[in-house]
């Protein structure tokens, strides 16, 4: 009873190829406009493979998804940032107590999953564990996508591949990346009860906190750690320059695997009392993008054809930290706007697609692109992860730590910046320089 | 031609971890897989569907995330796929579990016709019993054949089937209904792909039977039907991998290089007793 005239489902007004967070806003948005939707991961599940635990900004998913507060899995409203100066086991820690709820913690494939739910709800098709090969183009217009041996047309293809830009790269839109605008995100997952966090962290019920480190933990790799307060977990981690990191090894100045270097962060005295009697569930890694501006293809659209998401470098990378996925869902939103216009213009050209380049531009995402341009020179500059956080530790050394007299704090200064052979003018100018990318 | 094909969805063991501490396996955050003996038993049904016409129904009994498998089934382009699954059929083991899917045979029979032939891969890695293809042809009481390599329909009601076994091969020709195990790797299980998996969706070519639709004894599936007990567990220590080079004379001289290095540590000479020699240290 094998059905003999199968309805050939080989066709869709829309297709995205990668269902992050980029890949289920389109297909929400588009879906929802009335298209007909087909949504490709690889991946089992939508967001799979995105390993981390972290912090997402509230305010542009709210934008899309009003009932985001009420019904994401987010697991807890950031209430407090800190920010430490790590240099051996002293420590130097700002805080920072916000008013409002402007980002959450969240483990990603479970946001990502919820996103993928949120498109099949206003009616488009998710398809995981395939792997899309190629983009078709057919005299200059894109005709469709193609899996192995089956191609599915499409008017609209959305590029919501991610970093490893595999279909864009064949079509020559961009180019492989070079290990100095990479870097590696490494994690682990800590499991702790979710009194203890709160207890721990100095956290009302339900209130998180966001954490980043700077100094020799990442023993002078350009980079950084992370701990963000989970539910009933932490997630810590590096990101590292891998470019640098590479240099490194090659010198001899680097000897230990990265895996040690996590494993230090979370022995390190300072900080392996908040997740006391803790275990690690679940480590990994994963690489991201660096500069933003620098990783952007040429043009993110061609006639049939939008790049969203980290696939279009839409991604602020600050050195320590990475924050991708309001940027992500904010391009694809603009992506989604720029396709129903095109649509009530006639057709999806390269002309009517271009207004999504031109959206980009005038967004928030661009402006933080271009606040942190040049923010990588700063931070790939050693003065930053060596010198500074050196210093700082030891004018906090020379403040806190003296038994009979305390020093001004000019003294402190002065005195540190001798020591550690800096000389001021020096500290104020990458000072100057740092405020400024900021 | 109706083939059943019977999958299992199990723990990926290459990726389970021994916890040395509690003497478990971690089996947390290890992602389930198509029992991977299963693909060739798909790729087989799936070429004497294309063969001889038909249509392949694949079936699983298990927790409701095994759709994902049955997915993978119907992306290779099986035509239809039940997942039976329901709290009371929990805990089962071969042969409540065998049980519960030869009366899903039944009615498959009942709803859709009669059934050319059942098929099963030869055992699965995470028990490796290879009890599951025998009890349910004597559920059935119909035929069964095991290692099997090759089949072929010769008429409608008789399929020539080819097991090869260490020291010759055998053929044989059987009238169906039967029910055949698939030797491991025997076929090179064909891939995924989109179109399918978007016409299964479409088509809604996912099916889910639960006790309602089977209406078993409850005495007779899950953990209530199930006599098996297991005895004792021993765990087998995990012994680092060390890499050493050694050049023997011959083969004599190299097993008794391995066995001298095995017996001199302690863990492996544990292991070495235990398997081979049955000894109890
Ligand atoms: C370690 C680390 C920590 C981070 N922490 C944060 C954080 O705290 N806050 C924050 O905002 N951002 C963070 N980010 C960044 C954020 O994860 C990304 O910016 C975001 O996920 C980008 O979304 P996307 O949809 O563009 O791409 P992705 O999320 O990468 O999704 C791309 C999808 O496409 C699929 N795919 C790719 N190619 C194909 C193909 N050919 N066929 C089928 N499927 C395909 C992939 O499987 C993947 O699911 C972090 C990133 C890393 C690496």
């Amino acid at each position: 009873m094998r059905v003999l005239i199968a309805m050939v489902r080989d066709r869709f007004d829309i297709v995205i190829v990668g269902a992050g967070p980029a890949g289920c806003t389109a297909a929400y948005l588009l879906a929802k406009a009335g298209f007909s939707v087909l949504l490709v991961d690889r991946g089992r599940g939508a967001g799979s493979k995105l390993l981390w635990g972290g912090k997402a900004y509230a305010q542009p998913l709210r934008d899309i998804w009003p009932e985001l507060d009420r019904e994401a899995p987010i697991h807890r409203w950031v209430s407090r940032d800190r920010f430490s100066f790590v240099w051996g086991d002293r420590v130097l820690t700002l805080e920072y107590k916000l008013g409002r709820k402007v980002a959450f913690t969240v483990y990603l494939p479970e946001l990502v999953s919820w996103m993928a739910r949120k498109a099949e709800s206003v009616g488009a098709t998710f398809i995981d564990e395939v792997v899309i090969d190629e983009i078709i183009v057919r005299d200059g217009v894109v005709y469709g996508v193609r899996s192995g041996n089956d191609i599915i047309r499409a008017n609209v293809v959305v590029d919501a591949e991610g970093i490893n830009r595999m279909l864009l790269e064949k079509l020559g839109l961009a180019s492989k990346p070079n290990p100095y605008s990479l870097s590696l995100g490494v994690k682990e997952v800590l499991s702790l009860d979710s009194k203890l966090i709160e207890e721990r962290f100095n956290l009302d019920k339900g209130e998180g906190l966001a954490w980043l480190v700077a100094g020799d933990i990442t023993k002078g790799i350009p980079g950084g750690g992370f701990i963000y307060t989970m539910r009933d977990s932490i997630s810590i981690g590096l990101v590292l320059s891998i470019g640098h990191a590479a240099d490194m090894a090659e010198k001899g100045l680097l000897k230990e695997h990265v895996s040690s270097l996590v494993e230090s962060f979370r022995l390190h005295p300072y900080f392996r009392v908040y997740w006391r009697e803790a275990d690690i569930i679940e480590y990994g890694g994963r690489m991201a993008i660096e500069g933003g501006l620098s990783y952007m293809p040429k043009k993110l659209y061609t006639n049939g054809l939008l790049v969203v998401g980290d696939a279009a470098g839409l991604l602020v990378n600050t050195g320590y930290t990475i924050r991708g996925v309001d940027t992500a869902v904010t391009s694809a939103r603009l992506a989604a706007e720029t396709i129903v216009e095109a649509h009530n213009k006639g057709g999806f050209t390269e002309d009517n697609l271009r207004a999504y380049e031109e959206k980009i531009k005038r967004s928030y995402i661009y402006k933080e692109l271009v606040e942190h341009r040049g923010i990588e020179d700063v931070f790939r500059d050693q003065f930053f992860f060596t010198k500074f956080p050196a210093l700082a530790t030891r004018i906090g050394a020379k403040l806190f730590e003296s038994d009979y007299e305390e020093p001004s704090m000019l003294r402190a200064l002065l005195d540190s910046a001798r020591e550690e052979d800096i000389s001021i003018l020096r500290i104020i100018y990458k000072l100057g320089r740092v405020a400024r990318k900021l | 031609m109706r083939i059943i094909v019977g999958i299992k969805w199990v723990p990926n063991t290459q990726a389970v971890r021994f916890d040395p501490e509690t003497g478990t396996l971690i089996r947390r955050g290890v992602p389930s897989i198509v029992n991977p003996h299963d693909l060739p038993a798909i790729e087989l049904a799936l070429r004497l569907r294309d063969s001889a016409g038909g249509e392949v129904i694949a079936i699983s009994m298990a927790p409701p995330p095994a759709v994902k498998g049955l997915e993978l089934a119907l992306g290779m382009g099986v035509d239809l796929a039940i997942l039976v699954t329901d709290r009371v059929y929990a805990g089962a083991d071969t042969l409540a579990t065998s049980y519960v899917l030869s009366h899903t045979i039944r009615k498959i029979e009942r709803e859709y016709g009669s059934v050319d032939l059942v098929i099963f891969g030869q055992e699965t890695i995470d028990s490796s019993t290879a009890h599951i293809p025998a009890q349910v042809a004597s559920w059935l009481e119909w035929p069964y054949i095991y290692y099997v390599r090759e089949a072929r329909i010769l008429d409608n009601k008789v399929v020539r089937v080819v097991r090869e076994l260490e020291e010759y091969i055998e053929e044989y020709e059987l009238e169906t209904p039967a029910v055949l195990g698939v030797a491991m790797r025997s076929l090179k299980p064909r891939h995924v792909s989109l179109s399918n998996k978007i016409r299964a969706r479409f088509e809604k070519k996912l099916i889910i039977w639960s006790n309602n639709d089977l209406k078993l004894d409850t005495r007779c599936v899950g953990l209530k039907g199930s006599p098996t007990i297991v005895a004792k567990t021993i765990d087998m220590p995990e012994v680092p991998r060390r890499k050493e080079v050694y050049k023997p004379r011959d083969a004599r001289d190299a097993a008794r290089w391995i066995i001298s290095r095995m017996l001199e540590d302690e863990k492996l000479r544990e292991l070495l007793q235990r398997t081979l020699w049955g000894v109890k240290s």
